[in-house]
């Protein structure tokens, strides 16, 4: 499924595979793909080579490394990824999909690369998101933003190191007509329970 | 990111009367690259110069691995040597001026008069086979006075190798255990400047520099939280280094930044940049530099297209 929605991406030029070279670096990096949702939900795919990255030996590092990759400002606190959503986590090669094509490894097509992502996925509270790199960290991390909603659009990038804030990102917070729907939809259900509970009570008073 | 940038305003301000020693200025469109070719072509990223001044840089082309330059820039030949030399030096020693090349793609490293002709080979079989893990991924060498050979298994497990000026071997320190830690020890390098001479190690993953003697014995680290080390070079007391994510410093031998040079706005680490998002004075992924005779700086960068920046000093 993900192979052929790949193929797709690239079929609709939102991606070009550029010329490889041969004797190119593993990705040294963790790559973290960040698809912007409707509705104000995020989804976010970390990604680590342990196949091809210097600084992951293997299988147990790289799960290691995507325990607590970058964490989500909220306020002035910063949130492990582990409190948003429990991780998803799979395996597999393909870095086509979760690396933008500026940043794919140069040997992606000659070198055999290990893959394992991480994906959380949670409804945000605030209109943009900004995640931070806690400092003494080994692994640097390519944020690069997908808009769903917009999949021909080339992916935002940027290269967080130790102690680095990435920028402000928008997401699809709801306009304010749907939000007002939502807050009114919730009062109505709340005064027709609070209706009920009062009804209910009332008879019981009376039957006693 | 805010802290590291003002750590390094810091920095500078108080070595203001260092940096008032020493200034550069770009030199736009140095390099005239081979003729039908609008860029250098792919490179990995290293470069050297000789005793004569001409420029050697590498590409990522069969046969054809090393390109050689004038003084001014101007492509002279090609050396026909592998496609993967992944970092090199120029060094005089006793049998005279050799291009010693870790290379990459075929574990091993070669040592080669100027006219690209290969007069000794380090096979994979000369390292310990304990070291080599899951295959070497040798990324430079150096030559220390007494001939001695350092070798690094930079994308490797981060082993320094030590080989004798004949090429065998004599002993190995670094790692990724203690007391060094190294993570992806891009390069390493003899540091002349001191006596005696010490190991300097590109400890790439760390984002930090570290001196050792050259029997790996630890001294103390030069540098942390840098956008991550990957090459250099000395002249007189000064050390220039290329910083992938985007930087080029240099250092004197108190370990003071004195210049910094071509940043990128934004931290980077992909070869992938195109020519039409170069910036004239911008690095993209600095992966390679030296000095020249004169100590104006040379750096090269990974990048598919090919890419060299000059900065003369100014005196």
């Amino acid at each position: 499924m993900r192979f052929a929605r790949s193929i797709f991406i690239l079929a609709a030029g939102g991606a070009i595979l550029d010329p490889l070279c041969v004797f190119g670096h593993g990705a040294e990096f963790l790559s973290a793909k960040l698809t912007l949702l409707p509705e104000a939900e995020v989804l976010l795919e970390i990604t680590a080579d342990y196949g091809g990255n210097p600084l992951i030996a293997d299988e147990a590092v790289a799960k290691e490394a995507l325990m607590d990759p970058v964490r989500l400002m909220r306020g002035e606190s910063l949130v492990p990824l582990a409190e948003l959503s429990a991780a998803n986590i799979t395996q597999h090669d393909n870095w086509a999909e979760f690396a933008p094509a500026l940043y794919l490894p140069s040997d992606a097509e000659t070198q055999a690369h290990t893959l394992i992502t991480a994906a959380w996925r949670w409804r945000s509270s605030e209109p943009e998101i900004v995640f931070e790199m806690p400092k003494g960290k080994l692994h640097d991390v390519l944020l690069w933003t997908r808009d769903q909603t917009n999949p021909d659009a080339p992916p935002k990038w940027m290269l967080l190191l130790a102690g680095d804030r990435s920028k402000a990102i928008s997401i699809h917070w709801p306009p304010w007509w749907q939000r007002w729907q939502m807050v009114m939809a919730s009062s109505v259900v709340v005064l027709a329970l609070g209706y009920f509970v009062s009804r209910n009570f009332t008879l019981r008073q009376r039957t006693l | 990111m805010s802290n590291r940038i003002l750590s390094l305003l810091s920095v500078i301000a108080l070595s203001g009367s260092a940096a008032a020693e020493v200034a550069y200025e770009f030199v736009p469109n140095f390099i005239t690259p081979p003729p039908g070719k609008e860029t250098i072509g792919n490179g990995h990223g290293e470069i050297a110069v000789d005793s004569s001044g001409n420029i050697y840089v590498s590409v990522q082309e069969a046969n054809a691995g090393i390109q050689v330059y004038g003084k001014d820039g101007k492509f002279i030949k090609a050396l026909a040597l592998p496609q993967s030399l992944h970092g090199f030096v120029i060094r005089k020693h006793g049998d005279g001026e050799h291009l010693y090349a870790a290379v990459l793609g075929e574990q091993k490293v070669i040592k080669c008069s100027l006219d690209g002709t290969v007069v000794m080979t380090i096979p994979t079989s000369e390292f310990p086979g304990d070291k080599i893990g899951k295959g070497l991924k040798l990324t430079n060498c150096d030559v220390a006075p007494n001939g001695d050979i350092y070798v690094v298994d930079g994308y490797g497990q981060s082993h320094i190798f030590v080989f004798s000026a004949e090429g065998k071997f004599k002993s190995v320190f670094g790692g990724p255990g203690e007391p060094l830690k190294l993570a992806n020890a891009h390069k390493v390098f003899i540091d002349r400047r001191f006596e005696p001479a010490r190991v300097m190690i590109c400890d790439r993953g760390h984002k930090r520099m570290l001196h050792t003697q050259l029997d790996g014995t630890f001294i103390g680290e030069i540098a942390t939280e840098m956008r991550n080390p990957s090459s250099a070079s000395f002249h007189g007391d000064l050390m220039c280094v290329a910083e992938i994510a985007g930087n080029v410093s240099v250092w004197d031998k108190d370990n003071k930044r004195v210049a910094d040079l071509g940043t990128s706005p934004k931290p980077t680490n992909t070869p992938g940049i195109e020519p039409k998002d170069w910036q004239q004075g911008v690095v993209t992924s600095p992966h390679g530099i030296t000095f020249d005779n004169d100590g104006n700086i040379l750096e090269t960068e990974w990048n598919k297209w090919g890419r060299v920046l000059r900065w003369n000093l100014k005196k």
